[in-house]
């Protein structure tokens, strides 16, 4: 008998193993009865309804009906007369020898019927709770090779196996197999297909060691059941890909759209200005006064900017797509970089007061100078562009744990809470300004140069309104 | 005053060489580096303007070609590139950095600076005034107002490096070269400090600047004009 053979006695016990125990209690029974009181006829009876019990509860109904069975022939045979004798002198005797027989197997039939309803529950809660494991597991949401070698190792201990072989096939036709457990020569083996109706998500394998059980009915359905969780998991990996694909797919169409939008109004309103000025001032019908001529030549000179920079950021944008933003770092210091973009920047922020709050002692960043630049250039344009006339358009640095962080503010309108993330999303522009000069993409610049750089970028409200843009750059990372 | 123009579109040509003409200059424009390396022998050209992206030879080369037998002043016009090719274009001997598109205005300023550097035939004088920065380059002595700067020996080298190359752009490698010595070239951070330091005892303020303006990953430019 194994160890688990004596958890479950009244299923489990084989036939050679009810006699033994059967036979081994009415012995005992006999020869207490006999060395009690050879002639109580009422101790020894109660000796031996103890031995039917027991032996229904050691080894089940079996053993509890030929304890029986044993039990009232030694009856017979050792306490009622004529004794050493299969035979009755009295009727009464013969009578109680029956209803022994009958009382002695209903006894052990019930106590047989009740250890093994527990032992049942007991089992089928332990089932439950290894389905419940498993389905958490599952689902637990991580990649699916981890998912599979969580499942298939929780299924060894329960089913006594020397190793679990999973293999599924992914929702791009990719097949994985893991296998957990020890190499060594297989015994008996169970393989069960994971699939739900008529759909086959992969095999489940489980094999036992040289020498192990064979794969009971009960073993079977609960693999089974445990193979069909692994089949609603893989479903859901399948289903949430296409998901996944769909939502990429339409995100795509949906940037693609809005950039074709965008160029066409973007570039096309600087044009159709810098067109209507060049050839208003080449007509010959109209003799234009200077200061008329310098207002059509500015705003030509004006909407050139304009287009130069959103084919700036178009050209950044594909490269970010393109994944060739690739930095070309070095060793440089946040202040210098500060000063030279506000210093080149000064005669377009003419309608904004620029205020520096840069320590000169901080250390070191290692980045692209030219890009960061770029990302400075970004977050001061929008800056202005969101600033009342005659606003304090603010760049604060400073180092911060293992960063340097720069923060730059303006006192516009402000964005709202629930917008702060969106607004580095490539073309977009805030509900409440969609006409706003731009095209939606200088912080999703930003934002992709920051990322490069391994630092974040984020939004914060000012105290007074208006919004500040922190960017956080790591110091001498990689620098080495 | 002669320029040579390289460039290989006609409309830039085309826009160059009237605006160039306009302001008195005397303008050839060709399409190609060959053009123009073979421009830059026959004509021998005040200035040349050279554009990076040539259909036939790498800018570089045509700058490296032409340094070959002429100190010609050579701006380079070109597009937006990293710092990389920039720094290349200038240690391959340009001796500015113009972006397209660029305005008329700042060409003609970059133009003008990069040929009084080419045409000083006269040595430059030894005092030199900006406004109340006075730079004795003969006695080494330096002043603002009525007060003498009290620079450090590397200061007044960077200092002397700089205003003897008004206009010019010099590169983080060329002014440690120049003024640490030979053997340096990556130390910017050293020259950062420097720099940083002459600005301070200078009275010019980084980010409004006056006398030096900085080119992040790339250089430094002293941009102040002499007075007397």
């Amino acid at each position: 008998m194994n160890v688990r053979d004596l958890v479950h006695p009244g299923r489990r016990a084989t036939s050679a193993q009810a006699v033994i125990i059967a036979l081994a209690l009415s012995t005992v029974a006999t020869a207490l009865g006999l060395l009690i009181d050879r002639q109580g006829d009422v101790i020894g009876v109660s000796f031996y309804f103890l031995a039917v019990v027991l032996a229904s509860a050691a080894g089940g109904i079996r053993a509890g009906v030929i304890a029986a069975v044993l039990c009232s022939l030694g009856f017979t045979f050792f306490f009622t007369a004529p004794e050493y004798a299969l035979r009755v002198a009295r009727v009464q005797d013969a009578v109680a020898a029956v209803v022994f027989l009958v009382v002695g197997s209903v006894v052990g039939l019930l106590v047989a019927r009740m250890i093994d309803e527990r032992e049942r529950a007991t089992e089928r809660e332990r089932d439950a709770r290894l389905l419940g494991y498993l389905a958490t597991k599952l689902l637990s949401g991580e990649p699916l090779d981890r998912v599979l070698d969580d499942f298939a190792s929780a299924l060894i201990e329960p089913f006594e196996l020397l190793r679990c072989i999973v293999s599924a096939t992914t929702e791009d036709g990719v097949a994985e197999e893991r296998s957990i457990g020890g190499a060594g020569p297989a015994g008996p083996t169970q393989t069960l297909t994971i699939s739900i109706g008529n759909v086959s998500f992969g095999t489940l394998t489980a094999v036992r060691p040289v020498g192990g059980r064979v794969f009971s009915d009960d073993d079977r359905e609960l693999l089974e059941a445990a193979a069909k969780q692994a089949a609603f998991a893989l479903e859901r990996a399948r289903l949430d890909a296409q998901v996944r694909g769909a939502q990429l797919d339409s995100e795509t169409s949906r940037l693609r759209a809005a950039l074709f939008s965008s160029v066409t109004h973007d570039l096309r309103t600087p044009l159709a200005s810098i067109k209507a000025g060049v050839s208003s001032l080449l007509s010959d019908d109209v003799a234009y006064d200077p200061a008329q001529r310098r207002e059509l030549l500015t705003t030509v000179l004006e909407e050139t900017d304009r287009m130069n920079r959103l084919v700036g950021n178009l050209m950044d944008l594909s490269k970010i797509r393109a994944g060739a933003l690739v930095p070309a770092r070095e060793a440089a210091a946040i202040d210098e970089i500060v000063d030279a973009t506000v210093a080149r920047m000064r005669p377009s922020l003419t309608g904004v007061v620029v205020r520096l709050n840069v320590r000169p002692d901080l250390p070191e960043v290692f980045v692209d100078p030219v890009q960061i630049d770029q990302v400075l250039t970004n977050l001061l344009e929008n800056a202005a562009a969101h600033s009342p006339p005659g606003g304090e358009v603010q760049v604060a640095a400073a180092s911060f744990r293992d960063a340097i962080q720069v923060r730059v503010a303006d006192q516009g309108d402000g964005i709202p809470e629930a917008e702060r993330e969106r607004v580095f999303e490539a073309f977009y522009r805030g509900d409440a300004a969609p006409e706003r000069p731009g095209s939606g993409l200088g912080l999703a610049i930003a934002q992709a140069v920051v990322v490069a750089h391994g630092g974040r970028i984020w939004i914060e409200g000012a105290p007074g309104g208006g919004t500040v843009v922190v960017f956080e750059l790591p110091v001498k990372v990689g620098s080495a | 005053m002669k320029v040579l123009v390289v460039d290989d579109e006609p409309q830039i040509r085309r826009a160059l060489r009237t605006s160039l003409e306009a302001h008195g200059y005397e303008v050839t424009a060709v399409g190609t580096g060959e053009e123009g390396v073979l421009g830059a022998a026959e004509m021998s050209p005040d200035l040349i303007l050279l554009d990076l992206g040539l259909p036939d030879v790498d800018g570089a080369d045509v700058i490296q070609r032409i340094r070959a037998f002429s100190d010609v002043p050579i701006i380079v016009v070109s597009v937006r590139e990293g710092q990389h090719d920039k720094v290349a274009a200038l240690d391959a001997g340009a001796d500015d950095f113009v972006t397209k598109p660029f305005g008329m205005e700042e060409l003609l300023a970059r133009s003008r600076a990069a040929l009084r550097r080419g045409g000083a035939e006269e040595p430059t004088p030894s005092v030199m005034r900006y406004g109340d920065l006075t730079v004795d380059l003969a006695k080494r002595l330096v002043t603002r107002g009525d007060e003498t700067l009290h620079l450090t020996p590397t200061e007044y080298g960077l200092l002397e490096v700089l205003v003897t190359n008004p206009g010019k752009l010099l590169t983080h490698g060329w002014l440690l070269r120049k003024v640490w010595g030979q053997g340096y070239g990556t130390e910017t951070t050293y020259l950062r400090t420097y720099v940083r330091a002459l600005r301070k005892k200078l009275g010019d303020d980084a980010s409004a600047p006056g006398l030096i303006t900085t080119e992040p990953g790339v250089g430094y430019r002293w941009v102040a004009e002499p007075t007397g």
